[in-house]
């Protein structure tokens, strides 16, 4: 590393200490993906987006099909390595108050992501067999929350999101589309985390639930989370920002469209 | 928060057969508590992997140390035979492919889960037997066939029962060897359901070889990628089945058929 970087990077991570209220820092991420299996093409995906969210703050992605939205949302969460950029995330438990976890070591993002970085998708990963109120009540089963009162939680959330009570010991499998996307948000959201990261949580949602999504994502902002999301309507994202980034597609990426 | 100390720490990990057909200079550490599928198709070398960690063949070359539960740091390529089975009675398991050769045909399924406990110093035949008992029922097999053959057993139920023979003594650390090829799906899903709420409540550390992306993706925090006997990619498992690096992993992951 040149001593020009290591001062960069030292003046990113230092924002963490001196404002208690960061919670996410992203400088320069990009991503470009290479598809060995089709002649080595490159598909440049997100062009240098920077982002600071602080503490109760909920930023929307907007921008046209193809801007990065998703991606940015992937790379923040390590589930898409960065191609450049660094990615921060507080985490008071580290000295530093803050890791990276762009570059970091799959152990280190596992932890973040137990403890500070929550996902939610549109998209349930079904665990065959694994009933509904069981897989609700696991993220917080797994930061030692003791089951009886993390099951009387995941309740409550069902409850809330108007998941029938017959369902709740039955696996999400034959589950409809609505159904799965709101356990996967009762999941998602159950545990708390101080930063979270949310791809379309409302997409397949009627009116009703659509709103019930919205005063969830509502109440942990005003609890203090820090929010980055990607919502396809108008109404939700009036309902839930506190400010939007707009996202423009990559250059290389619309030359290939033309 | 200080990083913990890993378990297994493999360096430049070389078992060839003459020349060709083994791993090369595999390197990794393994943490408490940590699921690691090793993927890759036959001839991969994944198998030779698992087999000369598990100290079942032996090392040409490389390093291989191992965290006992005493706090020992062991150099497991320079253990001796007496404390290398020690070790694997009392610390670790090994669950095949092919539950038979993973059980002992002779005996009933009760004395199967109960002879491990034997081994390391359980005497009083009562207990043995409950905790046999209980073991067949935690994974989900019927507690009144304890005294049948496993030969009475479907091949799922053989597998569950192995399992529960290597898990019956506490282990720190399981190795595994495509746990779930010779199944049917009906039966796999059942079985990788019970290792993943076993894994996670006995926080167990696991070493899984697979040939299935599915099983990885559903078992495994993370992966190693193996292509001609060496590591080709490895990192957290979502991470490394969808956002690919590796020419191979990308051929791997886009040939799995969509459900």
């Amino acid at each position: 590393m040149s001593i020009t970087e290591s001062h960069t990077a030292s003046a990113f991570a230092r924002g963490f200490a001196d404002n208690p209220a960061l919670m996410l820092r992203a400088v320069g991420v990009a991503k470009t993906f290479t598809l060995h299996g089709q002649g080595g093409v490159q598909i440049d995906a997100l062009d240098g987006v920077s982002l600071d969210v602080e503490r109760g703050e909920c930023v929307v992605l907007v921008g046209p099909s193809g801007a990065g939205k998703s991606t940015l949302l992937r790379c923040l969460y390590g589930n898409y390595l960065a191609s450049e950029g660094t990615i921060l995330v507080r985490d008071d438990a580290h000295e530093m108050r803050h890791r990276a976890i762009s570059g970091a070591p799959p152990h280190d993002v596992l932890h973040l992501r137990r403890s500070v970085v929550g996902y939610v998708s549109q998209f349930l990963r079904v665990i065959p067999r694994v009933p509904t109120l069981t897989l609700v009540a696991e993220p917080l089963v797994t930061r030692g929350v003791p089951e009886a009162e993390a099951r009387e939680r995941a309740a409550a959330l069902l409850a809330r999101l108007n998941v029938p009570q017959r369902l709740w010991s039955l696996a999400p499998a034959t589950f409809s589309g609505g159904e799965q996307q709101r356990v996967n948000i009762a999941r998602g959201l159950i545990a708390e985390h101080p930063v979270l990261l949310l791809d379309e949580p409302t997409a397949s949602l009627d009116a009703e639930n659509r709103d019930v999504v919205a005063d969830l994502i509502v109440e942990a902002r005003l609890r203090g989370a820090a929010i980055v999301g990607i919502f396809h309507d108008e109404d939700t994202r009036a309902r839930v920002a506190t400010r939007r980034l707009e996202l423009t597609p990559p250059l290389r990426h619309t030359a290939t469209l033309h | 928060m200080t990083a913990p100390t890993p378990l297994l720490s493999a360096r430049a990990l070389t078992k060839q057969f003459g020349g060709r057909n083994g791993c090369r200079n595999v390197s990794f550490d393994l943490y408490p508590g940590e699921v690691l599928c090793i993927v890759g198709e036959s001839g991969s070398g994944k198998t030779t992997l698992l087999n000369t960690l598990a100290l079942r063949t032996e090392a040409d070359s490389g390093t291989l140390h191992y965290t006992s539960a005493n706090r020992d740091h062991l150099d497991l390529r320079a253990l001796s035979e007496p404390r290398r089975r020690l070790l694997m009675r009392t610390e670790w398991g090994f669950v095949q492919q092919n539950p038979r050769e993973g059980l002992r045909t002779g005996v009933s399924a009760g004395a199967n889960i109960g002879e491990p406990l034997m081994a390391v110093g359980a005497r009083h035949y009562g207990q043995i037997r409950a905790t046999a008992t209980q073991w067949m029922e935690r994974v989900e097999l019927d507690a009144t066939r304890i005294d049948e053959l496993p030969a009475a057993f479907s091949g799922g139920m053989q597998q569950r029962l192995q399992i529960a023979r290597n898990l019956v003594t506490g282990p720190r650390l399981v190795f595994m060897d495509e746990p779930t090829a010779g199944l049917d799906v009906s039966v796999q899903a059942r079985l990788l359901d019970l290792l993943r709420s076993l894994t996670a409540t006995l926080h167990l550390s696991v070493l899984i070889v697979t040939h299935d992306i599915g099983v990885a993706r559903l078992l495994a925090h993370r992966l190693m990628v193996m292509q001609g006997g060496e590591v080709v990619e490895a990192g957290l498992t979502d991470q490394v089945l969808d956002d690919p690096q590796h020419p191979y992993t990308q051929t791997l992951v886009s040939s799995v058929l969509p459900v």
